[in-house]
């Protein structure tokens, strides 16, 4: 709705100074020769931000224009996309229905996939920890209160568990990665989809927010007996014990390449809308590595843009070359199917 | 123009001549824009948020305004305002009702006792306390103080305190009470050094008046001092009770974004701006975004409530005092 847009358009102006200084540095000494004066720009998720950053010298070489990226959070990057400000944006939840139609003519492309990890604090216990959806979802319900829980310690079976109260973090800003970790909660618990559902942000039971992922894990990090979630480069990153999930198959699987494969192999046909869910795959001996809270992030283009070659060129080289950047990054190169239907999607965008 | 103007216009003008009398025009031109542009500013921030707050206000109505709820999960849209309003009011209150006292002993202790050699540094420390940017505060709010209050100081007063509902059991860093404490860090420097200035401003007739008729050093500062001073510092606490309503990233981080209505102080809870810096970048919906700028609306009458509380009361003891000598 147009209205909408308006809002979105005082926003981001307002910030638009802001991004212009952050995006100046990010952007400089990287483009030779070519097409030198040309920029795409684009703005969103952080949790796909060390990703595009690693292409940025890459795309500069290898076409010689200049990529620039914000790491602004996906809700303001749809919200710069669909003001125009910035060339593309960059979600890890998909577009709602209302911000599709703001956006007035957006596709969104899946073009990187990773994985959300469940982390704790609980010393003494030197383990890595089981976890499973049921008993996480009901967890996360206020349910399960302490870690000495029986359904905690039949997960556990021989580790010490305390008495520690749990205490949860999640977050308190809208973020693909609530999309995602609650996506996963509303498919393994009925008691989870009834009672709160899946979204960016949602009516939390319990539990603290924090702001971004460093909120999360700030609060975390200074509360014994905590839980939270954020994608898994970032506890990684930030050395947090995370969970090993069970997925359906049976089997416990840490948030690493191989399991985030195995995940995005169950499901490989986007939606309609560009969309594509993977979380908790079904029990198969061929997903039975599969880590079951693994996600897509999108990027979302105008179909129509005066800057269409640049932006055609630049997605799919990002969907083929650029996920050779991935594994470093714990980002899973696409599956084929998935690159191919990107590049039949990227042949929409026009000027 | 009538001649009555012309005289009391040149009256108002030192200097005559065309130069003088241009620059005169640019003067009250630029003075003059400058005003009806802030005015102009106002205005339209304000129908911009009674506009885009439209859709949320035809759907909930003022009812928005007494119910708990916040949920932006599709298919299963609610919202409601009472309890970042109920959030909003007790941090703020309870900023303010800490804040006070202390910024009234900074300000005495500058003015009346300190040694003089300590007043400049001290009054530019308590000062530099302004400059430190929320987000920096916030954070130290999670990772310092929250652990501090959690593990000790809310246990001791829930255990000497713990029958009044206010002080219930701690569990968590991030609560109001965490948000209180760094609201009232960032209001102390406004309300402590408008303060000082004020307590700087009674005349030494008066102090010196009160002392020659031997009365002691407090009694001079309650009789003297506080009733000169208090038109004035009502005004500074509200100016500071205006920046603890408003001030929203620095909460975010430390108040744990619950939504419902708890007494317990060390609980997580939420404010109306908040809530607003939170989730309005990621707003999935028309009716989200519409409400979040709902939310804003309650703020700004709110503020304007607050400011017109303020200024009732400053003329008021300003008209008292009037009368008294």
């Amino acid at each position: 709705m147009p209205k909408y847009g308006s809002y979105i358009r005082t926003t981001v102006a307002l910030g638009s100074a802001a991004i212009l200084a952050a995006v100046a540095v990010s952007g400089a000494g990287a483009a030779p020769a070519k097409n030198k004066d040309v920029t795409i720009t684009g703005a969103g998720s952080t949790f796909v931000a060390p990703l595009v950053s690693a292409w940025i010298p890459a795309v500069g070489s290898a076409f010689g224009y200049t990529l620039q990226y914000s790491a602004v959070g996906s809700g303001a990057g749809i919200a710069s996309i669909t003001a125009r400000t910035v060339d593309f944006g960059a979600s890890d939840a998909p577009l709602s229905p209302d911000q599709f139609t703001s956006c007035n003519g957006c596709i969104q492309i899946p073009w990187a996939l990773a994985a959300t990890s469940v982390f704790y604090n609980l010393p003494g216990v030197k383990n890595l920890l089981h976890m499973d959806g049921p008993t996480l979802a009901d967890i996360f319900l206020g349910k399960i209160k302490t870690w000495d829980d029986p359904a905690i310690k039949k997960l556990n079976p021989g580790v010490n568990l305390p008495s520690t109260a749990i205490t949860i973090a999640h977050r308190s800003d809208g973020s693909g990665t609530t999309f995602n970790f609650t996506d996963y909660l509303a498919k393994v618990s009925p008691a989870w989809q009834s009672a709160v559902g899946t979204g960016t942000a949602v009516n939390w039971p319990t539990g603290i927010g924090g702001k971004g992922s460093s909120g999360v894990a700030a609060i975390v990090s200074q509360t014994p007996g905590a839980i939270g979630y954020a994608d898994v480069a970032y506890a990684l990153h930030n050395h947090l014990s995370y969970f090993a999930m069970k997925n359906r198959a049976g089997k416990f699987t840490v948030p690493a390449l191989k399991g985030i494969l195995a995940a995005a192999l169950s499901q490989t046909k986007p939606n309609s809308d560009g969309s594509l869910s993977i979380v908790d795959p079904p029990a198969s001996k061929k997903y039975a590595n599969a880590y079951p809270i693994s996600t897509y992030t999108y990027v979302i283009v105008p179909v129509q843009t005066s800057k269409a070659h640049e932006l055609k060129q630049l997605i799919s080289w990002a969907v083929t070359h650029g996920q050779t950047f991935g594994p470093k990054l714990v980002f899973q190169p696409l599956p084929l199917p998935v690159v191919q239907f990107d590049e039949k999607a990227v042949k929409q965008i026009h000027s | 123009m009538s001649t009555a103007d012309l005289t009391s216009d040149a009256a108002r003008r030192p200097f005559s001549g065309r130069r003088a009398r241009l620059g005169d025009l640019i003067l009250q031109g630029v003075a003059g824009a400058a005003t009806l542009g802030a005015t102009a500013l106002v205005v339209l921030i304000a129908w911009k948020v009674v506009d885009g707050s439209r859709l949320s206000l035809s759907k909930y109505g003022l009812g928005f305004i007494g119910h708990v709820a916040w949920n932006p999960v599709t298919g299963r849209e609610v919202y409601g305002a009472a309890s970042f309003l109920f959030g909003t009011a007790v941090t703020s209150l309870g900023a303010l009702l800490l804040a006070a006292p202390l910024a009234m002993g900074i300000a005495l202790f500058l003015t009346e006792l300190a040694p003089r050699w300590i007043q400049a540094p001290v009054t530019a420390l308590v000062e530099t306390l302004a400059a430190i940017p929320s987000v920096v505060l916030g954070l130290w709010g999670i990772l310092v103080l929250g652990p501090v209050l959690r593990d000790h100081v809310e246990p001791a007063l829930h255990g000497a305190l713990g029958f009044i509902p206010l002080f219930g059991p701690a569990t968590v860093g991030s609560n109001v009470f965490n948000a209180i404490l760094i609201l009232t860090i960032m209001i102390l420097p406004i309300v402590s050094s408008i303060s000082r200035e004020l307590f700087l401003g009674v005349p030494h007739e008066l102090k010196e008046g009160a002392l020659g008729l031997g009365v002691t050093r407090w009694e001079m500062v309650r009789g003297v001092m506080f009733p000169y001073a208090r038109g004035g510092v009502a005004a500074a606490l509200i100016l500071g009770l205006g920046r603890a309503v408003g001030e929203a990233i620095a909460v975010t981080q430390v108040i744990g974004g619950f939504v419902g209505i708890q007494w317990n102080l060390f609980s997580p809870g939420d404010t109306l701006a908040s809530r607003i810096a939170a989730q309005y970048q990621g707003a999935t919906s028309n009716l989200e975004v519409s409400s979040l700028i709902y939310l804003a609306l309650i703020l700004l009458v709110f503020s304007l409530i607050v400011n017109v509380v303020a200024q009732v009361i400053v003329r008021r003891v300003a008209r008292k005092q009037g009368l008294a000598r």
